[in-house]
Order: C-alpha cells, then structure tokens, then sequence
C-alpha cells in the first residue's frame, strides 16, 4: 500500500540511519581500543592502586635480659589508631567524627592530622597509641558501618618495663624525630619508634626489628578481602645485659628506703660489668613506650628535681673525703710517703700562711696512712697532698678514672674535673696557687667527679689499677642463639704496688669494720660476725661554702650536704665495687645505708642464702 | 492469527542475538553480585525468570498482526498514562525515586513500557498520513511524546523520560520529516540548553554534567564514578581480567556494576575482546532490525519497528559510552544485558514487535 515515493524515502532514510549507526559504533570500538589497549598499563595501575594496600607489620623490638636471663624489658601488644588519607573523602568529617567516637578533642586530632599533612597518603598518621579497648571497638563498630573507612587499627608492639626500675639505664623509646629521619640513622622514616635515651639509644639499631609489610585486597569501603602476600616482621635482636636484676632492685629499694635523690653504680671490678646502675629521681619509662602524653611530658621537663637527668652519668659533685684514696695513691705510687708516714693532727694546720681546719677539732693526734683513711683526718692528707704537687695527685686521680668520661655505653655522659695548673691557666686564665693543692688533697676546691667515675674509681683501686670501662652489654642474641660481647678494653692500665695499695684497702677497711664512719656497710653472716671484708669510704660534701650557707640564711633551696660511700668487697679479692651518691644526704654513712644492702644482697645470693627482704633504711640527719 | 507459514520468517538469526546478548548479561551479574564475603546472590536467577516472562511477552507480540496493536494503541496509550499516574501518587519509592508499581514476583516500572506504547501509538499515528508530515502533525506527535515524558520526568526519572525522544525523533524522520526542520529542532535544543541549565536541572544533575567536563574537579564524589568506569574498562586490557576476577566490580568501586556499570564490567572481565564481540552483537542486532523496517510491506510498519529500536539504539550507545567514563553519569541502564525485570519484559516484547513485522511482511 506504502506508495513508491515513500518506500524510496524510507529505504533512503533508512541507508543513511544504517550507515550513522556502524560509523557511531566504529567510534565507540576504536574509544575502548584506546582505552583498554593503547592506555591499558595506566588504568590497571590505577586499578591496583585502588584495591590493594599495603599495611605495615611493626617489628617488636628486643627483649632486654639480665645477666642471668631474667627480663628486664619486654613487649606488649597495643593498639593504635590512625588515619590513612589515601581514600579519605573529607578529612574534616573524618576528624570530626573520629574524635567523637574516640572521646578525643577534635582540635588535638587536627594538630597531629596538621603536624603529618605533607607525608604521602598512603602513610598512616597515628592519632592514638596505646588505645583502650572500649576506642578500638568504638572504632571497628563504625569500621563495619562504613562510616569511618580510612581509619585503621593497627597492632603495634609496644616496649613494656615490668618493673619501674634501672629507668636511665634502660632509657626510653618515642616516635622518630624530624632531625633523627634527617639524620638518616639507618634508615629510619617517621612513625618509627626508636630509642631516645639509655640503653634503647645506644643499641637501638640492634633492638629495632625489620619491620614486616603485608599487601591485602580491600574493597572500595576499605575492608580487607584477602592477603596478597605477607612479609613477616624480624624481631630485634635480644640484649643481655651485665645488669644483676637483683643487685638493681636492691639499689632502688635502698633509695625508696631513705627517700633521697642521688645517683649508684655497682661494677665488677676485674671487667667492668654493670651490675647496678640508677639515678634518682626516676621516671616511668612506660609513660613514653606508647607516646607520652603533654601533661606527663610538661611535669617531667618542668621538675626541678630533673628527673629525665641522669645523675650517675651527668651529675658532677665534689667528692669531699672520698677523694683522699687518690691523694695517697699518688703520694704513695710517686714515692712521697710510706704506708708508715705519720702526721700530727691538733685540730687544724697552717700552709702558706692559711689555716686549714680537720673535721675533728680537737684535732686526730698522731697517724699513720691506715688509720688516716680510716678517721679520715684532713690534716693527714694537706700534709701529704702538699707534698705530693698537684701534679702528680692529678696524673693519679685520672689514672684511677677520676675527671674523665668513663666511656660507659649510656648517651651523653659528662666529664668531671681534677683541675691542674695546665686546666687552670687554659680555663681561668690563671696561675695555680699552690694553697689549692692543700684543698684539693682533701676533694674540695675545683674537684668534680661523676658517680660513674666514682664507680670506675673504686673499681680501680680494688683491681690494683686497671682502669676498667663501665659497660651493660654481655652478650647479644640475633635469632641464632647468644654470642658474648668482649667487654671493652681497660682506659689505662698502671699497676699499684701491691704493698702501698694493701695499706689503702686496710684503711678503708677499717672504716667500715673499725672506728670509721662506713660501719653501716659492714655486712654480717647468719652467724651475725662480719663477713665478705666490706671495705669503703664515706665523704660528705659541702654543696655550698659555710660562709655562703651563712649569707643566704634562711631558704628553701636544700642546702644540706651531698653523702658519698665508695666500696668495694672482699678487701683482698674484691668481686664487687661502686658508689652511692645521695644528693643533700647530709653523711655519706647514709649512703653506706644502701651500700650495705646493695652488698648484703649480692653476697646473698652469691653465697647461696636467701635474700635479705626490702630494707627499712633510717637516715641520720643531725649534720 | 498464527500462521504457521509465518513461523519460517521469525527472523532466527537476530532472536539468536537477543539472546546471546541477554545471556552475557546474565553471566555479568552473576560476576558482579557473587561476593565471596557475602551470600551468593540470586540477582541472576531474577534476571533469568525476567528473561523467560520477557520471551513470553514476545510470543504474545509475535501471536497477532502488529496491526492489531496499532489499532488499539489509542487503549494502550491511555492505559499506559493511567499507569504512570498511577505511580506518581501510588508508586513504591526506592533510591529517591518513585517509579515502581510493587508486584508480588517483581516491581513493574511502567516507565519501561512507555517507550513501547509510545511507539505504537505514534506509528499509528504518522503511519495514517502520507507525504511528509506537517507542522500540526508534528505538534501533536510531540505532544502525544511529551505526555509521558513529562510524567516520567516527574518520578524523576530524566534518563527513561529522555529514550522517549528518540522515539519521535526517528518516526518523524522516517515519515519525511524534512530536514530543515530536524536542523531547526536541533538548534533549539541547543539554545533551550542554558535556560534548561538555569531552571530546569537539579543540582546534582548538574554537577555529574559539571564534572564529567572535568571529572578531576570532584574526584571523590560525582567525578568519581567516571573516573572509576575508565579505571574499570582500561584495566581490562585486550583479554580482560577473567570470569568474576574484576577487582573493580567485584570490589564495588564501581557502584551498581550489575545494572548501570554491566558493560565496564565486561569490558574489566572479559577485555577488548568481549567488548568487540558485545558491540558486534549489538550492531548487528540494530542493523538486522534496521532491515526489519525496510522490509516491511506498509509505513506503519517501517514506522514501528523504528520507533520501538529508537529508544533501544539510543539507550545501548549512551550506556555504553558511559560504561567507558566518556559520557555524565546518567541512570540509563543498557538494553538486554543490565539487571532489570521491567526493563528486559519490556524490550524483548518491542523486539517482538520488530519480529512481527518482518515475518508478516508477505501478509495481507
């Protein structure tokens, strides 16, 4: 019926359509050529990019031993919360509702969020360590629904101290800093936890494990589907220290005992091990293995007290008595005096037209070396350290480790001073007078020493003069089994005639088991007879002139004197040395208080007893 | 009514494309709805039972003359506006939207019939005529297109409303539409753009327009569809992913992959080489209906099958040029092969129109 004039219109139409549609569908065959074969390595990149990721498996770092295997640093599982941009479609809600669900401050979010903006995306940016379980929860709740798809929790291991003690010992790990990721130490990036102080500083490349990786599937709401592949983190290398837990704990149960600050260090004396170390005030390193909080941070720093300050290693004091074992090593070893030198003692002595005072008025009488150290008489030692020349009382106060860094493998140890005219014409731009030399011989003046160095002082003259370096490490475990770590060289090495130093140790023998003032270190057998020939010397130095404490009368500032015990056990064949420093401890028979159970605890268990309980030590504290 | 003579001119070759086509659909929403973390979905089942109610529908459309149809297709015209009114006070709302009408095996979307009966009726309509149609037969053609249009528009539902044009569009022209006024008509499309800009879009229709010029600008949110369907189809490559091994799909980075997104997902899965032989199909099923309203013994007949394939032709190019991220993000699902039960009823009963007119073609 169509007529023909419409069938040509219509078949002509139609042709045209025809010919529209195979060119249309020509264009689109060639777009999707284009796409999928000429651009396809692009877009499968992305692709990639978008479903798979890869999620860091932190390494737990090194467990820290004893010397008898027992922990002393360990890990826990904690874990934190942060936020991974890569996906992230509005930050601001993400912050915002983070906050929300974690009971955090939004503007505190936003500073950590701020601090990490230029980091890649796909880095995560932690914004809460150590996170409770009712945030992780809260946190995976809203995981589930979607809501907070660029939030991850993360299992992190994290360092743990089972008990508060040795805290500058052991130090404390916290987040890289900018200028440790510039420093390129090892190849550390930022996130990484290192250690910031103590033994954690010191080893940490050995304590930081290779951290592992895991590559997972996820979907466009960012949950995981499956694992692609998964690197296994290597865990850090396992310390073993030299460190006698129970010498420690015996050192810091002295010092919680008597309540004052102060500093200890407790060495065998033929290699150098670190048997006890501390300083006090102390810190939780546990507040700073899962970041540490402003508040905690602000009072730590802002403390007088300096508790972040280690005292053993950083704390220079006059040594006061303790210093005279130096005084007569050099007079003895220089040839000056014997052993049998005597010196009369009235009360005080006169040198360059300057009276000098003994601490006893009435003056000690007639005494020879021994019973010098043992009263520990002033006059004995001017006399002798007069004699003697600074020089040489220089050269042998340094041979014996005082005035110099004990090399000890703790961060930023100090030196202390045993000043000579050299120092003093370098530094003062001064001559020496040789007035000082008579304050010198008695450890006041310029003298400063460390306790660590006091530690290797007494260490020394226990060996007969080997300058033994203070060091924690004993051994080391990378996984295959524990390979023992040769103590460092001695500093120096000059044998003490075995005759002179015998009359050093006698003295200082006697003054924990005769008339002296170190009787509170004696230690007793079952049998309550002294035992182990516990031998020492207290000092007690001034923190200020008499005449300054007279000036600035009445003050808050602790004005009272700082206590020295060095000691060392048994007097002939000594296996333990070392100091306590008690700051403001009015007498160094206070420290020998923690001396006492220090050596009451190693002989213990050394000889196969039990371990005497926690002390209830009582400080003296009429000056 | 059925000859059995007719049964030798069923066009076999193009019900076999059909159904080739609907067949990867299937396996394509099996691929995307089959997430191993969660239960196996039926998605596909539904699809199937569609399929064979669609191939029913076709049966009933090939059983009578079309023009049987056409004479009625004043009743079904009404009928249809009945439905779509229907809707709009009564109907299921879903995703924003109010377009189904809940039935007990599935929810009818009385939008997909539009473009069938809207077909039939203006076939009739312009097939009664002869020579080129006239400005007041356009008008009322246009006005019989825009009823429905605008129904639907009012869902909302843009993207179905908009496959009614090509309807008119393609019969006008058929029926000797001059040119000039196609030109014309163009031209005032293109100016009626910035005042529909203005006043007639919604927000988020423009800003899918907005970032589909620079889909960068909104990466996370509307360009991001687009940026994911490029991703999807360009990570295909030339052999594809494999079988349910599409991380775009499977992950859901890509939304409504087993509907919108059905043809990226084949491109990720089965790469160029599917895409090839998709596209194939297709053309050949549109140029094999092509031929259906070349052979037709009346106008009325060319008119229709034109009509019914307008909609369909302009569905599958937009679709598919959307599925590769180079066309705005519009809800138009892709013909014979997206998941949809009103959909799939609704084009294999116009493609039994199609079959209608070329195997009556030797009738009287």
């Amino acid at each position: 019926m169509a007529s023909v004039e419409d069938r040509r219109r219509i078949t002509i139409r139609l042709t045209i359509l025809q010919y529209l549609i195979t060119v249309v569908f020509s264009v689109l065959a060639v777009s999707f050529w284009v796409l999928q074969v000429v651009q396809h390595a692009k877009f499968e990149e992305m692709a990639e990019n978008n479903h798979q990721r890869t999620l860091a498996l932190r390494a737990p770092r090194g467990l820290v031993l004893d010397r008898d295997g027992k922990v002393l640093v360990e890990n826990r599982q904690s874990y934190s919360i942060s936020i991974v941009r890569e996906h992230t479609k509005d930050l601001n809600r993400t912050i915002r509702l983070l906050a929300a669900v974690l009971g955090i401050d939004e503007a505190g979010v936003r500073t950590i969020v701020d601090r990490h903006r230029r980091e890649p995306t796909y880095r995560p940016i932690t914004i809460v360590q150590d996170a409770t379980l009712a945030q992780v929860s809260a946190v995976r709740a809203r995981r589930l629904d979607f809501e907070l798809p660029d939030v991850v929790v993360e299992q992190v291991p994290t360092r743990r101290y089972p008990e508060t003690i040795g805290a500058h010992l052991f130090g404390y790990v916290g987040e890289v800093n900018d200028a440790q990721v510039a420093g390129g130490e090892g190849g550390l990036k930022s996130g990484d936890i290192v250690g910031q102080s103590g033994i954690e500083k010191v080893y940490n490349a050995m304590l930081m494990g290779q951290d592992g990786a895991k590559r997972v599937v996820v979907n466009s709401v960012g949950r995981e589907i499956r694992t692609l592949e998964e690197e296994q983190p290597t865990e850090g290398k396992r310390l073993q220290l030299t460190v006698d837990i129970d010498v420690q704990k015996a050192i810091e149960d002295g010092f919680d005992s008597l309540g004052f600050n102060g500093a200890a260090v407790v060495l065998d004396p033929n290699n150098g091990d670190v048997l006890g170390f501390t300083s006090r005030p102390a810190y939780d390193p546990n507040a700073f293995a899962a970041g540490i909080d402003r508040v905690t941070w602000a009072s730590l720093t802002s403390d007088e007290d300096r508790p972040l300050n280690d005292r053993a290693i950083q704390g220079r004091y006059s040594p006061g008595s303790t210093f005279k074992m130096a005084v007569a090593t050099a007079a003895l070893q220089e040839g000056v005096i014997t052993p049998d030198f005597k010196v009369h003692c009235v009360g005080s002595a006169t040198f360059y037209g300057r009276p000098f005072k003994c601490w006893k008025k009435g003056g000690h009488g007639t005494m020879d070396l021994r019973h010098a150290i043992e009263q520990s008489c002033n006059v004995y030692f001017y006399t002798i350290g007069n004699m003697t020349g600074i020089d040489k009382i220089h050269k042998w106060a340094t041979l014996l480790g005082l005035g110099e860094k004990s090399g000890i493998d703790l961060p930023n140890e100090v030196q202390g001073l045993v000043p000579s005219p050299e120092w003093k014409l370098q530094y003062r731009k001064e001559k020496w007078y040789a007035g000082e030399t008579v304050s010198v011989s008695i450890g006041q003046g310029s003298v400063s020493v460390t306790p660590v160095s006091m530690a290797v002082y007494a260490a020394t003259l226990a060996n007969g003069g080997t300058r033994v370096t203070p060091h924690l490490l004993k051994a080391v475990d990378d996984g295959s089994g524990w390979k023992p770590v040769p103590p460092p060289a001695p500093r120096s090495r000059e044998p003490i005639d075995p005759v002179k130093l015998q009359a050093i140790r006698d003295g200082l023998w006697m003054v924990v088991n005769q008339a002296g003032t170190g009787h509170n270190a004696l230690i007793k057998g079952p049998d309550g007879k002294p035992i182990h020939d516990v031998s020492g010397k207290t000092g007690t130095a001034q923190v200020i002139s008499n005449q300054g404490k007279e000036r600035a009368g009445k003050t808050d500032k602790d004005l009272r004197d700082n206590g020295w015990f060095v000691f060392f056990a048994p007097r002939d064949n000594p296996q333990i040395a070392g100091v306590v420093f008690l700051e403001h401890g009015v007498h160094g028979s206070n420290a020998a208080l923690v001396a006492h159970h220090v050596l009451d605890t190693f002989f213990a268990k050394k000889d196969g007893r039990p371990l005497p309980p926690r002390p209830e030590l009582k400080a003296n504290l009429v000056p | 009514m059925f000859e059995r003579r007719l049964y030798y001119h069923i066009d076999w070759a193009l019900l076999l494309a059909i159904l080739a086509l609907c067949g990867l659909g299937v396996a394509m929403i099996y691929s995307t709805t089959s997430d191993p973390t969660r239960a196996v979905s039926r998605m596909y089942i539904t699809q199937l039972y569609a399929i064979c109610l669609g191939l029913v529908a076709m049966v009933v459309m090939l059983t009578f003359d079309y023009r049987t149809f056409t004479d009625k297709s004043h009743l079904i015209y009404i009928g249809l506006l009945a439905l779509l009114l229907y809707v709009m006070f009564f109907g299921m709302v879903q995703m924003g939207a109010r377009r189904w009408i809940p039935l007990k095996v599935f929810n009818l979307q009385p939008s997909e019939f539009a473009k069938v009966g809207v077909a039939l009726v203006l076939a009739k309509f312009f097939g009664e005529n002869r020579g080129s149609p006239s400005w007041t037969d356009l008008a009322i053609g246009g006005a019989l297109t825009m009823l429905p249009f605008f129904l639907i528009v009012k869902e909302p539902d843009l993207g179905t409303a908009v496959t009614l044009l090509p309807v008119f569009l393609a019969i006008a022209y058929l029926a000797g539409m001059k040119m000039r006024i196609l030109g014309i008509l163009a031209l005032c499309g293109i100016l009626a753009a910035p005042i529909a800009w203005r006043f007639a879009l919604k927000d988020y229709q423009k800003s899918r327009i907005s970032t589909f010029l620079d889909p960068s600008q909104d990466a996370k949110g509307a360009g991001y569809q687009q940026i994911q369907a490029r991703i999807t189809v360009g990570s295909g490559g030339t052999s594809g992913k494999g079988f349910t091994k599409g991380t775009q799909g499977q992950l859901r980075f890509l939304p409504v992959a087993h509907n919108d997104f059905i043809f990226s997902v084949l491109a990720e899965e089965q790469g160029f080489a599917g895409v090839l032989v998709a596209l194939g199909l297709y053309l050949f099923v549109i140029l094999r209906a092509l031929e259906a309203a070349r052979l037709a013994k009346d106008r009325l007949g060319s008119y229709l099958v034109l009509g019914v394939l307008a909609s369909f032709t302009f569905q599958v190019i937009y679709n598919i040029t959307m599925s590769a991220g180079l066309a705005p993000v519009k809800g138009l699902t892709l013909p014979l092969m997206s998941y949809g039960g009103s959909s799939m009823i609704a084009t294999l009963a116009g493609f039994g129109l199609i079959l209608n007119v070329r195997m009556r073609r030797f009738t009287n």
